[in-house]
């Protein structure tokens, strides 16, 4: 009973935002948002309250960890890291991810050759 | 998995201080859309515009807000205590409609659950014997002369007993009075007679001593009887030395070998039970043992387990072919009918209960439709409430959810005060209730019936829930933000709904005011018959005679002799008789004849009819008519030649286009069955079985012919019944001090008791439909009165061109009789398959009775106007200044 599958929308923007937590390190819920955005190139626009969900559900798999701390420009936010659990799970759902993008691009071969 | 037990962990952390953890997340949002403000400002945006930009990237933060918190923590359970929070708020400030609501709901869920108690006690509950699916009744039945549920005889019952395999046990029980002396007054107690293995068969224990066992009942064997607690505590004075000492019944002194505790009662006996004797120690009964012709012994028995019904039955089917082949005389024609014994014991009460659940049921759907209207109504006033919920990021679900949690709440006062009145409702069905209904004393709220009223309490919320939250969930949010309050806006849709439901109400209504109404008819014409007798100023009493002390007829003959003398020499009681048994009150007896000089009889006309044994005076004491012949006289005596005197339906049947008078009969009260009579006399049809069965054939024999060793004296007197009963006991004491008088009554009285079911079910099907009755009433009223005040603009407009009120009020009367038509249309369909449904409760009346039908649908058509006066009323008098400024 690992992550929950099942809602593949909701999974892949909880491995998003773990992702970028272990590239950038801690960071507040606006810049996850924006960060995502950027990696994406601008080709997600996401409502960027649904990070609030995400963040939520992780927080409770504890696989990020929470801590107020203060912005470039001084303002108070919530800072989000990845924990040792975390990283353990992005690999694992890493890993999952690459094999199936494989296999369905392999399906998707294979429906265009026939 | 441990994933998933820290999640849950970390949700109930998190309920520790929900408002906190909110607060941060507001704190959270805040700063997010502060970032995004200053991104746009330097990207060149107005501040306004920046900040707009911000929260439509965003989202909405109340939603998100939402998300967060149901997230968090266990929503279903958070949102439930708020929502009953909420609920209860709600109907605190609505305190008319409340109490409205709560206490149609306790109407109908508390008569539901006395009801079920009822049902639930006598039909449902198992008998208190274990495993009593095993056990059944075993009845002689002979098909070929309409004998469908008998006894048997004892050498029979032996020859069943020895050679069946199927039953583990089976026991034979009977019932009489014997007379118990030597311990105060003389008293009679209810005795049953039984073979041994009727306690062990059972299963029971008892309180203290033992039960029978097989020895108790050789011929032989000392007398031995149990009696039961309730005896021993009373007439027995609780002597803790009874077990070995003895009591002395009809003379004859029984040594008591055990107590039977307050709870047990044999089956197939409905009277009290005080004492138990083996059937070979009966005075009465036990004489008859030898005689293999009788058929007098019920029998009942316990299956081997793993034995079906079917099973048996097969072995008892041979069994009796082998007995009517061996003993034909006795046995031709006769065979075994297995029974359950539960259903035995309930018997016919069956149907009359379920009709009554039945109509109970619908009571509580009108109360439903009823408070269903009730919120439809207030859903209405309130969608502007519920709008802004919508608004403000409440989810369809979450909506419905809110709206159910009130009716739910709702609901469960209405159960909790239903209950209550349940409780209230059994002790006074249990004063109503006629004391012949089987498995009366079970009869009480206990587990079963309290999770049952619970159950039906939620299935009724949901079902007057439902239908309302959908509409409100459902409901045009910006129609409704737009309109000043819902006051003069309302969807089409939810009319149709609240005029569907009332005029279901009046439709329900008629089903069950005809099925009263019905039932009513019924009862009056029942209570309306001639028993055939004239009942005014009699007065009844018992008399049996101990047979040990009384054991020969001639005694019998002299005691009513000297008893009769002494009672009619007293002032104003000259008109008094003996009579075995008393038409109505005694139950009847019923024996074949035959004819002298006719061929044998044939199947078809099987030649039985009722019998009674009368003193010479009891014709003229009820006030039975002489047709042909004479009476009785004082010259019919066992020594002279024997006579009969045969009811007029007699005649007709066994003798068309003939005079009876003069004819010879052949028949006889066992042991005396063979006994030639002339028939000397032919009077009028009585109702001996109840009021409700048309007479059958009836032959009578004089008393001095035929006695018995007890007998019921009939006074007919215009003294006080008191005075009479107290000259009675005065005269019977003089003849033997030690002789009871019992079951003394009025005869109307007693009439009256005998159709005490049948009242029973009247009343409470009557109390029924007056309930349905006013529930539909307040339902139209509700329904009209809604319609009032939405239409109060339109109502003043035709008013300011020139309505008079006249129109007004014939406008409103017509909504209201349009909707009481339309009930009315749906309702006597129903109505005609509900009462072909009860067609057997009936009595005289039609299943299409069109008095009942019109009566009914005039009620309601009245009710109906009545219920939309009030409103129509207060239409007239709008005034349309003040009803157009309102607007």
């Amino acid at each position: 009973m690992a992550a929950d599958k099942s809602d593949i929308l909701q999974g892949t923007l909880d491995l998003m935002v773990l992702k970028t937590l272990d590239a950038m390190g801690p960071q507040h819920g606006y810049g996850i948002a924006r960060r995502i955005e950027q990696i994406s190139e601008e080709a997600l626009q996401i409502n960027q309250g649904t990070i609030y969900a995400s963040l939520v559900r992780l927080m409770q798999k504890r696989w990020i960890s929470g801590a107020w701390g203060t912005s470039d420009n001084n303002r108070k936010a919530k800072f989000y890291s990845i924990t040792k659990s975390g990283r353990k799970q992005l690999n694992a759902e890493a890993r999952n991810w690459e094999r199936i993008s494989t296999v369905i691009g392999r399906v998707l071969r294979l429906a265009d050759r026939g | 998995m441990f994933a998933w037990i820290r999640a849950i962990a970390s949700r109930t952390r998190t309920r520790l201080s929900p408002r906190r953890v909110d607060q941060e997340f507001e704190h959270e949002l805040q700063t997010h859309l502060d970032m995004l403000t200053d991104e746009n400002i330097r990207r060149g945006m107005s501040p306004e515009e920046a900040g707009c930009a911000a929260r439509l990237k965003l989202g909405g933060v109340t939603q998100l807000k939402e998300t967060n918190r149901e997230l968090r923590g266990f929503p279903i359970l958070e949102t439930f205590f708020q929502d009953t929070r909420y609920a209860l708020r709600m109907l605190r400030k609505n305190p008319g409609f409340t109490a409205v609501a709560v206490l149609t709901l306790a109407l109908g869920i508390g008569a539901n659950t006395a009801i079920f108690s009822v049902v639930y006690a006598v039909l449902l509950k198992p008998l208190p014997y274990a495993n009593p699916n095993q056990l059944v009744t075993a009845f002689a039945a002979n098909t070929q002369e309409g004998i469908p549920e008998n006894g048997t005889s004892y050498p029979n019952f032996e020859e069943w007993r020895a050679q069946n395999h199927v039953f583990s046990g089976l026991a034979t029980i009977n019932f009489h009075q014997l007379t118990l002396t030597g311990r105060g007054e003389p008293s009679v107690v209810e005795t049953c007679v039984v073979t041994p293995e009727h306690f062990s068969l059972l299963d029971v224990k008892p309180l203290q001593g033992r039960i029978f066992f097989p020895e108790d009942g050789k011929q032989g064997a000392p007398p031995v009887v149990i009696v039961s607690e309730n005896l021993w505590r009373g007439t027995l004075g609780a002597d803790p030395k009874i077990l070995g000492s003895s009591i002395v019944l009809d003379k004859r002194p029984f040594t008591v070998v055990g107590i039977m505790p307050a709870g047990f009662r044999s089956p197939l006996i409905n009277s009290n039970q005080e004492v138990w004797i083996p059937l070979v120690q009966d005075p009465l009964f036990g004489s008859w043992m030898a005689r293999r012709g009788g058929h007098w012994l019920p029998v009942f028995g316990r299956l081997k387990p793993g034995v079906s019904v079917a099973q048996a039955q097969a072995e008892m089917d041979a069994i009796s072919e082998r007995l009517a082949s061996e003993f034909p005389a006795e046995n031709k024609g006769w065979t075994v009918r297995l029974v359950p014994l539960q259903k035995e014991i309930v018997g016919d009460v069956r149907t009359a209960l379920l009709v009554l659940l039945a109509a109970v049921g619908l009571v509580l759907l009108i109360a439903c439709a009823n408070i269903a209207n009730l919120l439809l109504t207030r859903a209405t006033s309130r969608s502007r409430e519920i709008a802004v919920r919508t608004a403000l990021g409440a989810g369809r679900a979450r909506i419905i959810r809110q709206l159910l949690s009130e009716t739910a709440v709702l609901g469960l006062l209405g159960g909790i005060i239903g209950i209550a009145l349940a409780y209230a409702g059994v002790q006074v069905l249990g004063s109503l209730m006629p004391e012949n209904l089987p498995r009366l004393n079970a009869i009480r709220v206990d587990n079963f019936v309290l999770v049952f009223a619970l159950l039906l309490s939620a299935v009724a919320s949901i079902a007057f829930g439902l239908v309302p939250a959908m509409f409100s969930a459902n409901s045009n949010i910006q129609a409704s933000l737009r309109e000043g309050g819902g006051r003069s806006g309302e969807s089409g849709n939810r009319r149709r709904a609240r005029n569907f439901l009332a005029a279901m109400e009046i439709a329900l209504a008629m089903v069950l005011l005809v099925a009263a109404g019905l039932l009513l008819r019924s009862f009056s014409k029942l209570t309306a018959v001639s028993p055939g007798f004239d009942a005014q100023h009699l007065v009844k009493a018992e008399i049996s005679l101990p047979q040990f002390q009384y054991s020969k007829p001639q005694q019998w003959t002299a005691f009513s002799d000297e008893l009769l003398a002494r009672i009619q020499a007293q002032p104003g009681m000259k008109d008094s008789a003996v009579v075995i048994p008393l038409p109505i009150v005694n139950g009847y007896i019923n024996i074949g004849f035959d004819i002298e000089g006719a061929p044998p009889a044939s199947h078809a006309d099987s030649r039985l009819a009722n019998y009674a044994s009368v003193s010479p005076e009891y014709f003229r004491v009820m006030g039975i008519p002489l047709l042909a012949g004479r009476f009785f006289n004082q010259q019919d005596i066992l020594s002279g030649p024997r006579v009969s005197v045969i009811s007029k339906t007699m005649a007709q049947r066994y003798f068309p286009n003939q005079d009876p008078i003069g004819k010879r009969l052949n028949f006889g009260f066992p042991p005396n069955a063979d006994v030639d009579r002339e028939i000397v006399g032919i009077v009028g049809d009585v109702r001996d079985v109840s009021l409700g069965e048309a007479p059958g054939p009836m032959m009578y024999v004089p008393y001095a012919q035929a006695p018995f060793w007890g007998a019921n004296l009939v006074v007919k007197s215009t003294l006080s019944a008191d005075a009479v009963a107290a000259a009675i006991r005065q005269e019977v004491q003089k003849i033997d001090k030690d002789l009871p008088v019992t079951d003394v009554g009025k005869m109307p009285d007693l009439i009256d008791a005998s159709v005490s079911q049948q009242r029973f079910r009247t009343f409470l099907l009557g109390l029924f439909a007056a309930m349905a009755l006013i529930l539909a009433a307040t339902g139209i009223f509700g329904v009209i009165s809604y319609s009032v005040s939405c239409r109060t603009n339109e109502i003043g407009i035709r008013v300011a061109l020139g309505a008079s009120r006249a129109t007004i009020l014939r406008m409103i009367l017509r909504e209201t009789l349009l909707l009481a038509f339309a009930g009315l249309v749906i309702g006597v369909p129903c109505a005609l398959v509900a009462s072909r449904l009860i067609s057997f409760l009936l009595f005289g009346v039609s299943v299409h009775d069109p008095v009942t039908l019109a009566a009914v649908a005039f009620i309601l058509a009245a009710v109906a106007i009545l219920a939309g006066f009030v409103p129509a009323r207060r239409a007239m008098q709008v005034d349309p200044v003040i009803a157009l400024r309102h607007e």
